[in-house]
């Protein structure tokens, strides 16, 4: 019954609001605004939990994005409504409420959640109803077997292989490469997958890997961890941390002055990683800084300011746009871009488009055609640079004047 | 003939409420019901389980999720890596966590310090072995375990209702489980060791075979449901997996159900569950579940035994004198042998060492069949120690016990309890939680001959009758007075037919009127041919009661023989610096 | 084998890192010995405690001791208002756990619609800081952690071995009525215990900010380590909460200087299952 009413109220409100957006917008694009049966597009994410902490950003992207289509043309003239569930960090909660969008709430369409164990879990659900699902978060791509998921990423099929070589190939740049190099490894599925991926390329291109660690992911003792790093003295450190375990990583090693050479991490929380005193010249990936060239691409302005106004407004820490907003801006413009192109809210179609088409999406010109319907390998690196991430390599990413600084 | 339709009908009625329930999946219902049904009885199957031995038995364990876990990753690695079809794997999913569980208990449950929080930790720590043991070996190895490619049968039209079904499976058998158990001598035994094992174990209860089996029911159930769940996750982590969300939900919910009741833990995973979806939409997600902390708190406070334990309470304050009027005394033929020349009880050289310290150093002791020996001594003599030895509770450090000519001193307490042998406690030790009438029927169970339950409460009834106890059959323990308190401990050993009974200081803390009562009661057991030992400071009645009297002193038996010319011997008197009359 | 210097800065790190562990058990020892309620809502007041010492510190410049010295009676406040609730309803050791993780539960959606789920980190300049010794680096705010948790659990110690009013309150845990009996108010004493419990949660607070990771769920993560930590020290005493944690983070630590570091968790809870087995007394 609460159900039933919140669902109400809440299709009510955001119908107004994409109407209300639509009146606005309407004289300047000189288009009709859409009208008729909303297109429910479901989706969750996890708002509550311990996967939390990236949920707010992936909302705002989410919501700037929704209005944006419905101040065009909405899905085939029709305005787009978005049903966001709170899946609170749960791979089963997750798969519960996919259901529910399919089979309660009759979405017409779906999103792909956050984080590996959710997204495979709502996979499932996709793959019995024929849903496409869109996602933006999966680090490891063969796990995606389902024909109708699609990435919004440009990870590659095989990011463990062609990664580290992009890595590897940016230390070879440097004045003194690297001969020896420790990979340290939160026991987290993608970032574990990374590693592996990185000493085996590291030791086929000659680098000596000194030290392979893993620890338990969300390990809060560095200290130990930090003593080996230190007493191994590498030339190169490569981390696959989540969250704040970089930074937690990186005092630790400053507590025993010692400052690692050169250090990349993974997936590390952006904002205090660059705001870190311990911070400067860390190496980390990316698809995407909000500087040249990437702001060039269409909307990509609009979208940093909008993401800023929002994000503060929502007393979020950092409110520069990241790689992981532009992840779920990359996923529905891929949607609006199939649903426009197939013509169609039919699944099977908009899934045939996407194989058969790229995208433009912020996240450059996206191809599905691929293993695992990934397309090519997209990922960069971005370096700590005056307490701001600029993406460094490949060079011709680089923001202008901007290069890799080396230690 | 019709009576016994009656009779069948409730069954019949329940028992298609369960296959409709069963066929919901058919119902055409929205896919989203049957997966949200399918978490409550998740839910519901876990707090059940967990409750087997935690609730019941109170050994409170924070483990469950290693037991779940085990299930979980059995299932995943035989579907995964040895292509095991899926329902194949679940005996299996139940039988390991059920062996890892016996392993456990079988060291575990040896060591009578390790109850409490002490087993808590235990388990907590047994958890985090486990758990990193999974993420380090192949089993998972971290990358997590991808289920997508295991066939799921189709038990029912949709894959969802598929698991609903298996889910309702589980959930019914392990209600039906607990239903079963609380309803057993099992249960009996593990109720009662959940107020005191040491009592339990004294009255007869083979409290580390229950343990055992409890335990191993709860790691078995917990484990299937893993097993189910892995194939309902998909993809499997250890994070996932060995969290402490699952021993910290069953807790919630066995506490906020009631955790001593089959149906409890059942209720509270329900409301829980419920609570804990009724929120997801993106709007409410934080206020959301800031509600649901508020109502469980309101409900806690509220019911602060429990939702099942209320409802209980609540329908009990009607008066039920139905079964009053049943509980009408049968006369129990008492057996008059005379006091004969057997002996059936031989103690020799009995030694019992703490540490440094030698409470009994090496007593000999003879009692016929049918006598009544008193056993006094100063504080510190060794009079309980004896006791203790002779009923099992303390292993001895050298001599031997037999009774009826057979060795009893290596025996367990509750060997030697069914064996005939009773006892009572100087402060009385009830299971604090059931009445004084199941008091005595749990004595009478474990203890006494093999009686139909019938004739088991019968003769419960007649010794709560016999000791005073008429009218107070339905109070708890904390509800009567020390008087009382002291012959429900009579009661509960008389019920139990004793070839020996063991009294200790059954007259201590009592006034005057209560105890000529007592003298009076101990008197006419003996007219019932009881052979009894007790210890007594109080001498009138020793001299009163006894046909021999032993004077144990420093650990040694010091005199023996009829009560006047014991007393009067002076090496006696002054053990007792002459107040052996003051008394 | 590694080296020796390696062994014992990670020996160094870990007990000091193990502070953490046991001064955040202390505060729940005392509730959950001394009057028998079990405080999961502990973790949470001090998440509570290290958003407002962020929030201060990052938003008014305020130094981390000023913020403390507002903190920690502010949850003196908090807990003995918290036993109010307690005591008002008669709440039993069971019945504590349901409320408890309630509030906990309450405090961590507080956090998350003020402060929302990103990461936060206080940097202050004390993080990095460290002590040279021979070989060896001391880490100084862990060492303050160590100082000012051993202080207050050795005066608690003191203060429930020696005093009057702490034996009374020993006395009280192990039967209420008897103590009672001697004209001990155990009523006023369990509102003043469970107000040191909640500021022993500020202090630990405290040190999160400059220590931790802040984000809501991180309540939760500290829990089974910190229970292991409460049983091994013995329920109701402080000191054994701390040297338990410094033991079992010492013990972690070292591991994960010898074996892979995920491993770490075995070798210190097989000790512990071992020792629990072999003499149950050592507890």
């Amino acid at each position: 019954m609460i159900e039933q009413i919140g669902a109400w109220r809440r299709r009510r409100v955001l119908t107004g609001m994409a109407a209300g957006t639509a009146v606005l917008a309407a004289p300047a694009l000189l288009r009709a605004a859409p009208s008729g049966k909303p297109v429910k597009v479901g989706g969750t994410l996890s708002l509550t939990g311990f996967l939390a902490q990236t949920a707010g950003i992936h909302r705002i992207a989410a919501e700037i994005m929704v209005e944006e289509i419905n101040s065009r043309n909405g899905f085939l003239g029709r305005p787009v409504e978005y049903v966001l569930l709170d899946d609170q960090s749960k791979p089963e909660m997750a798969r519960s409420l996919y259901e529910k969008l399919i089979t309660v709430d009759k979405v017409d369409l779906i999103q792909g959640p956050y984080a590996t164990a959710p997204i495979l879990a709502a996979m499932g659900v996709a793959q019995r109803y024929g849903k496409v699902m869109i996602q933006s978060s999966m680090g490891i791509p063969k796990l995606q077997t389902y024909d109708r998921a699609f990435p919004a990423t440009p990870f590659g099929p095989e990011p463990d292989k062609t990664y580290p070589n992009v890595i590897l190939d940016a230390m070879a740049s440097i004045p003194t490469p690297p001969k020896t190099i420790v990979v340290l490894t939160s026991k987290f599925p993608s970032a574990q997958f990374m590693a592996k991926g990185m000493q085996k390329e590291a030791e086929a291109r000659g680098v000596k890997v000194m030290l392979y660690l893993e620890y338990e992911s969300g390990n809060h003792d560095f200290g130990a961890i930090a003593a080996r790093v230190k007493e191994a003295n590498p030339d190169f450190l490569w981390v696959g941390s989540l969250g704040l375990e970089s930074n937690l990583l990186l005092e630790a090693l400053r507590k025993l002055d010692y400052a690692p050479k050169n250090h990349f991490h993974l997936y590390p929380a952006p904002g205090p990683l660059a705001l870190s005193p311990d911070g400067d010249r860390a190496l980390c990936s990316t698809f995407l800084e909000p500087d040249e060239p990437f702001m060039s691409r269409p909307g990509m302005k609009r979208y940093a300011a909008e993401f800023k106004e929002r994000a503060t407004k929502a007393n979020l820490p950092y409110t520069t746009i990241d790689a992981q907003a532009c992840g779920m801006i990359s996923e529905w413009q891929m949607l609006e871009a199939a649903v426009n192109g197939a013509v169609s809210l039919d699944d099977a179609k908009i899934a045939t488009w996407l194989k058969t088409h790229k995208v433009d999406t912020v996240l450059g010109h996206l191809r599905f055609d691929g293993p695992y319907n990934h397309g090519d390998a997209s990922q960069m690196i971005k370096q700590v640079q005056h307490k701001e991430w600029k993406v460094v390599w490949p060079k011709e990413f680089a923001a202008p004047g901007v290069k890799l600084i080396a230690s | 003939m019709a009576m016994k339709v009656a009779r069948d009908l409730p069954r019949l009625v329940a028992a298609l409420a369960v296959g409709a329930f069963a066929l919901l999946p058919t119902a055409g219902l929205p896919a989203f019901y049957d997966s949200f049904l399918y978490l409550v009885l998740f839910w519901v199957s876990l707090a059940t389980s967990w409750a087997l031995l935690s609730g019941f038995a109170g050994y409170f364990s924070l483990g469950h999720a290693a037991f779940f876990g085990v299930g979980l990753y059995t299932t995943a690695v035989m579907a995964t890596k040895f292509d095991v079809p899926f329902l194949l794997t679940l005996p299996a999913a139940a039988i390991l966590p059920a062996l890892l569980a016996v392993v456990i208990g079988a060291i575990v449950f040896r060591l009578r310090r390790l109850r409490g929080e002490l087993f808590a930790l235990l388990t907590l720590a047994v958890t985090f072995v486990i758990a990193t043991i999974v993420l380090n070996t192949p089993i998972d190895g971290g990358g997590g375990i991808f289920m997508s490619a295991v066939p799921l049968p189709s038990l029912m039209p949709t894959p969802t209702g598929t698991f609903y079904l298996l889910a309702f499976v589980i959930c019914v058998t392990t209600l039906a489980i607990a239903w079963k158990v609380s309803h057993s001598r099992l249960g009996m035994g593990l109720f009662a060791i959940h107020d005191d094992e040491d009592v339990a174990e004294a009255k007869g209860v083979p409290t580390f075979r229950y343990k055992l089996a409890a335990f191993a029911l709860s790691a078995g159930i917990a484990g299937i449901v893993g097993g189910v769940h892995a194939m309902f996750v998909g993809f499997i982590t250890v994070a996932g997996t060995f969290e402490l969300t699952v021993p910290l939900y069953v807790v919630l919910m066995s506490v906020l159900g009631g955790s001593r009741s089959w149906f409890g833990p059942a209720v509270g995973a329900v409301v829980i569950t419920t609570l804990l979806n009724s929120f997801n939409s993106g709007d409410q997600a934080m206020l959301g579940r800031a509600f649901v902390g508020f109502i469980l708190i309101v409900a806690i406070l509220w019911l602060p035994d429990g939702v099942v334990p209320a409802v209980r309470k609540w329908l009990k304050r009607r008066p039920t004198g139905a079964a009053r009027a049943g509980a009408a005394v049968a006369p129990v033929v008492a057996s008059t042998k005379p006091a004969g020349d057997r002996t059936l009880l031989e103690v020799r050289g009995a030694t019992k060492r703490f540490g440094g310290l030698l409470a009994l150093a090496g007593v000999d002791l003879d009692v016929r069949e049918g006598e009544i020996v008193g056993l006094v001594g100063p504080n510190g003599s060794g009079k309980t120690t004896l006791i203790n030895v002779i009923s099992g509770h303390y292993p001895l450090s050298g001599g031997s016990i037999a009774l009826d000519g057979r060795q009893i001193s290596a025996l367990p307490a509750h060997d030697i309890a069914r064996r005939g042998v009773a006892r009572t406690y100087q402060i009385p030790r009830p299971f604090m939680n059931m009445t004084a009438l199941e008091n005595v029927i749990a004595a009478a169970t474990f203890g006494g001959p093999s009686r139909s339950p019938a004739e088991i409460r019968e003769e419960s009834l007649h010794w709560m009758a016999f000791t005073g106890l008429s009218g107070k059959e339905d109070m708890l323990p904390a509800g009567l007075n020390l008087h009382e308190r002291k012959f429900l401990e009579l009661a509960r050993a008389l019920a139990t037919k004793p070839k020996l009974l063991l009294l200790d200081e059954v007259l201590s803390g009592l006034n005057p009127t209560e105890i000529d009562n007592a003298i009076r009661l101990v008197r006419a057991i003996r007219a019932q041919g009881a052979t009894i030992v007790f210890v007594e400071h109080l001498m009138r009645a020793v001299v009163e009661l006894s046909d021999r009297v032993a004077v144990l002193n420093e650990g040694k038996l010091f005199a023996l023989g009829a009560p006047h010319e014991v007393m009067r011997d002076p090496g006696v008197v002054s053990i007792y610096l002459g107040k052996a009359y003051a008394a | 084998m590694p080296s020796a210097t390696l062994l014992g800065q990670a020996l160094i790190s870990g007990v000091l890192a193990g502070g953490m562990y046991g001064l955040l058990a202390m505060g729940l020892s005392l509730s959950w010995g001394l009057l028998r309620l079990v405080n999961l809502s502990h973790f949470a007041l001090a998440f509570l405690a290290a958003y407002i010492v962020y929030e201060l510190g990052t938003t008014w410049h305020v130094a981390p001791w000023w913020s403390a010295a507002l903190v920690v009676p502010a949850m003196f406040g908090i807990g003995a208002a918290q036993h109010w609730l307690f005591d008002r309803f008669r709440v039993n050791e069971l019945a504590s756990l349901l409320i408890t993780f309630s509030v906990a539960v309450i405090l961590e959606a507080g956090i998350q619609l003020y402060w929302t789920a990103d990461f936060r980190r206080y940097e202050t300049p004390y993080s990095t800081l460290s002590i040279k010794a021979g070989p060896f680096f001391i880490p100084v705010l862990e060492l303050a952690l160590c100082l000012v948790a051993g202080t207050l659990a050795w005066g608690t110690w003191l203060w429930l071995r020696r005093t009057f009013v702490g034996k009374a309150l020993r006395a009280s845990a192990e039967d209420a009525d008897i103590a009672a009996a001697y004209g001990v108010n155990h009523k006023q004493l369990a509102y003043l215990l469970s107000g040191i419990g909640a500021a022993y949660a500020g202090i630990a607070g405290t040190f999160i900010a400059l220590i931790a990771t802040l984000a809501p769920a991180e309540i939760w993560t500290w829990l089974g380590v910190v229970f292991a930590v409460v049983i091994i020290g013995r329920l109701g005493n402080p000191l054994g909460a701390l040297l338990a944690g410094m033991l079992i983070g010492a013990s972690q630590s070292v591991a994960m200087a010898i074996f892979s570091p995920a491993w770490a968790p075995v070798v210190s809870f097989s000790i512990l299952i071992v020792v629990l087995l072999w003499d149950p007394e050592w507890l």
